[in-house]
């Protein structure tokens, strides 16, 4: 502690001006030599400044907290600052908000739209089989399943890619194809939030199969050979008993491959990409006839995860059509087909 | 900011605290069932279809 010289002034009172000054204001009288001591004496213990906390509560009723010393109001800049760092952690906090909704609220939402949308499918299934479904904006019409995501992954598949259909599951981009025909029946989904219908795609590999079920029949697509696979297909994977269907698709005379040159079982492209869900895909819609098109299914859905900048491009073949009068439900197709 | 909206709400602490996880919570639903609702589509991350 240092030490004053005429003792500890009386609390409460402005101490007086302290009499180390010289009455000009002149430094205080120092002896000359090394630095000077601060401390006259040795350190003092510890706990000794406790000395100091005049306002020791004393128990129940203890005047303590009324003298605290009360923090300086904030002037008018402080308040400003204040309010702006508030306003910008609530900001902070909104977005943070916003991504919980994007990623799991909207999964919520999206799941009791999607149930409502299967419920409906199964009751219009139930009470007339039309051979073809009428296809009105948002209103689903087939149903997509994956075996390889699992026995209960399904989707029902509504017509349109707008927002709303979106929002109920897959999409069916209009004026594509329809399931079983020839040309390219394509599908839109969500990666991420809203039930993420194609969250996985990426895990699929060639030969996977994807079946469609509609009101009368289960259609068996499989995935096309992937970039790597086409060039030794036929004495490579295609060799494999899982692969049964799955060809190429190229043109063994054409030096290029044929129309189907550019098809492969997965493919990124920018968002442009508008030709991916042609007849013929990334081909004019006259590159071939319709007679002699293959029947594809193509799954878009954007990439890489979480960003919208290129799109992911599953394409994949019809292989088998099974008539839903031939097996009980899609459980005994699977076992049929080999995948339960 | 939020030190005078707490000074605003009446009662007691207890009375206050309710009041204050009340108006916590309408805004949360305001933001989720209105807000976010209302901006996502304007929002660019969410296609997934090739045009």
């Amino acid at each position: 502690m240092p030490q004053r010289r005429p003792g500890p002034p009386p609390r409460g009172q402005v101490p007086p001006q302290p009499p180390q000054r010289g009455p000009q204001g002149q430094p205080p009288r120092r002896p000359p030599g090394p630095a000077p001591r601060r401390y006259a004496g040795p350190p003092p213990p510890p706990g000794a400044n406790e000395e100091t906390v005049i306002f020791a509560p004393v128990g129940k009723g203890g005047t303590a907290t009324k003298e605290k010393p009360a923090p300086a109001p904030l002037g008018k800049g402080g308040v400003a600052i204040r309010t702006a760092g508030e306003i910008l952690i609530t900001l902070g906090l909104v977005v943070l908000l916003f991504m919980v909704y994007e990623l799991y609220v909207t999964d919520l939402f999206s799941a009791g739209k999607q149930s409502e949308a299967s419920d409906q499918l199964d009751g219009e299934w139930a009470h007339d089989r039309t051979l073809h479904p009428e296809l009105v904006d948002g209103k689903a019409f087939a149903r997509i399943h994956i075996p390889t995501f699992g026995v209960d992954y399904n989707f029902t598949i509504q017509e349109g890619t707008d927002d709303a259909a979106l929002e109920v599951g897959p999409g069916h981009y209009k004026g594509t194809s329809l399931p079983g025909e020839p040309g390219n029946f394509a599908v839109a989904g969500h990666r991420v939030g809203k039930g993420a219908p194609f969250n996985d795609l990426d895990n699929l590999s060639s030969c996977d199969q994807i079946v469609i079920e509609t009101s009368t029949d289960f259609y068996i697509y499989k995935v096309l050979p992937y970039d790597d696979e086409v060039k030794d297909w036929a004495g490579g994977k295609g060799a494999d008993p899982k692969c049964k269907g799955v060809s190429t698709l190229r043109d063994p005379n054409a030096e290029d491959g044929g129309a189907y040159s550019e098809t492969f079982g997965r493919k990124v492209v920018l968002p442009s990409e508008g030709t991916a869900v042609n007849p013929v895909p990334y081909k004019g819609a006259d590159a071939l006839p319709k007679a002699q098109q293959a029947a594809l299914l193509t799954l878009t859905t954007c990439h890489p995860q979480f960003s919208a900048r290129e799109r992911l491009i599953i394409t994949s073949v019809l292989t088998q059509q099974v008539p839903k009068n031939q097996v009980k439900d899609y459980g005994d197709l699977l076992s049929k087909i080999g995948e339960a | 900011m939020y030190a005078w909206i707490w000074r605003k709400l009446p009662g007691p602490f207890a009375a206050k605290l309710t009041i204050a996880v009340v108006l916590v919570l309408g805004v949360v639903a305001l933001l989720m069932f209105v807000v976010f609702p209302w901006l996502e589509p304007r929002l660019w991350f969410n296609e997934v279809a090739v045009n």
